[in-house]
């Protein structure tokens, strides 16, 4: 006895495909518009995030010192700023610095003097954080350092940015969970119409002794036909797609950052034949289960 | 050898197909199966065939203990068997040859070997210059003789005909009978259930009757009443 080569079960799987073919049309079809809408959304929550990483130059708290503490007083408190758990950097904003910058910013600080602010001008630290969701205890630590007497956060910002991360991944999950759904369902229904088209055939393998992976090999490569052909023509389409909006927007909408497809079309590819090709393994082996035993 | 001891089918909708079975057929025995409608025929092919378990008793055949085999093993058991139907069961866009190939095929055999036996199956069950031929160009005869010789492709030690004779005519049934009976001299058990009461008696083999799930009548020399 000999072992079966895979080019026996595939020419069977796609006799198998051919003979119905308008279900598996379909179930292409519905797979590839699958992959496509969850590549899609996939595809946005990036960009979704590359913006809001935009904000992450938000991700500052500005501390102030007392318009009098003494340098040794400054320096103490920049040192124990920097010991803080949440903290990436910390930049020092002297007094002639801060005078330079409201000097940009208004011209009715044009003929104050360093000297003359001296008394009424603060030092400051620009802390930048490493993690939202802890700004709030960030903020409390700063508060309870001696020398430091007005903290300034956007909490309310990185908290807004945080939820609506949250939202979109969320509603992405969701999407993903109810299309795979959809796809297996549909694979099931075209492989069960396969077995039952080859019924009288598996029938008489059965009693001539076939095993239970003879019979049921040409089915589950039928999935994984089907699953290769959606997703790398889910691909092709998604890349046209993307193409497009991303031609469109870096035309159109210039303050809206979009991740090159090019830079992360293997990922996408890599992704489209891995969901696929399992989703139709999976259509395939629900279909099939009770052949598998037998 | 294949041996029932007290063999009981009961189905999941409470019907008691088999009532205790005793039943023991040597290698290389002919043997009816008689009974009418719902004696338990079926069941009994069924428990052959390893479609279904005894609820209770022992089934043997040969070297494998139906009663406690395991699924996995049951696709190398039926290898042992050849099995043929009333309605033939051929594939209509096979070729006589692929038809008789297939059963080959499917259990892993060489190609080489299979264009080496298939001929000589054919010749042994007279359907040597039909090979080329599709079913629906054949008669009902030879159609069963096709099935006959899908049946011995594997050279299986047991085959068990259901109502081989069913579907075809009396002159027809005549030779599908001395088939089996030529394959029996071969040294294979044959296991032939049926309602034909003419052929049993005409062949006077060793026939068992079944009634309402038990074995009422076992003897030699034909005779259905």
């Amino acid at each position: 006895m000999r072992r079966y080569n895979l080019f026996y079960f595939i020419g069977q799987a796609l006799h198998g495909l051919f003979r119905n073919g308008v279900m598996t049309f379909a179930s292409i079809a519905v797979l590839m518009s699958c992959l496509i809408v969850t590549g899609g959304f996939s595809l946005l929550v990036l960009n979704i995030d590359l913006n809001l990483e935009q904000f992450d130059l938000l991700k500052e708290i500005v501390v102030f010192c007392p318009p009098l503490a003494t340098e040794e007083e400054v320096t103490a408190v920049g040192e124990q700023i920097k010991k803080l758990d949440n903290v990436a950097n910390v930049e020092r904003v002297t007094k002639a610095e801060a005078l330079a910058d409201v000097k940009e910013e208004s011209d009715v600080y044009d003929d104050v003097t360093e000297e003359q602010i001296q008394d009424y001008m603060p030092e400051s630290f620009v802390i930048t954080y490493i993690d939202n969701e802890r700004v709030s205890t960030l903020d409390y630590q700063l508060k309870q350092i001696e020398g430091i007497y007005k903290v300034n956060n956007r909490l309310d910002l990185a908290s807004t940015i945080e939820s609506l991360k949250s939202g979109v991944m969320l509603i992405f999950i969701w999407f993903l969970a109810v299309l795979m759904l959809v796809s297996v369902f549909i694979i099931v229904n075209t492989v069960k119409l396969s077995v039952f088209a080859r019924r009288n055939e598996i029938s008489i393998m059965r009693y001539v002794g076939a095993t239970g992976w003879f019979i049921t090999l040409p089915f589950i490569f039928e999935g994984i036909i089907i699953g290769l052909i959606a997703s790398v023509a889910g691909y092709f389409v998604e890349w046209y797609v993307y193409g497009y909006i991303e031609k469109m927007m870096t035309t159109d909408l210039q303050m809206i950052s979009i991740v090159g497809f090019g830079s992360i079309s293997h990922i996408v590819l890599a992704a489209f034949i891995g969901v696929g090709v399992a989703t139709g393994i999976v259509g395939s082996m629900i279909s099939l289960g009770k052949y598998l035993n037998k | 050898m294949i041996d029932f001891v007290n063999v009981k089918k009961a189905y999941p909708n409470g019907t008691m197909a088999l009532k205790g079975v005793n039943l023991h057929i040597d290698d290389g025995e002919f043997i009816f199966i008689v009974g009418h409608s719902g004696a338990g025929k079926t069941t009994l092919m069924k428990l052959l065939l390893r479609e279904e378990k005894p609820s209770s008793g022992k089934l043997v055949v040969g070297d494998y203990n139906l009663t406690e085999m395991s699924n996995f093993k049951v696709p190398y058991y039926r290898r042992e068997l050849g099995v043929v139907f009333q309605d033939f069961r051929l594939f209509p866009k096979k070729t006589v040859y692929e038809n008789v190939a297939f059963a080959m095929e499917v259990v892993g055999t060489p190609k080489k070997m299979i264009r080496r036996r298939v001929p000589a199956i054919l010749n042994t069950v007279n359907l040597t210059g039909k090979q080329d031929s599709f079913p629906h160009e054949i008669s009902g005869g030879e159609q069963q003789r096709v099935a006959l010789a899908r049946a011995l492709a594997n050279n299986p030690k047991v085959i068990i005909a259901d109502e081989p004779t069913g579907n075809i005519d009396p002159r027809m049934s005549l030779e599908i009978m001395n088939l089996l009976v030529k394959i029996n001299k071969l040294g294979k058990t044959v296991i032939v259930v049926t309602h034909d009461k003419d052929l049993v008696d005409y062949h006077k083999q060793r026939v068992v009757m079944l009634q309402e799930g038990y074995i009422i009548d076992d003897h030699v020399g034909g005779m259905f009443s």
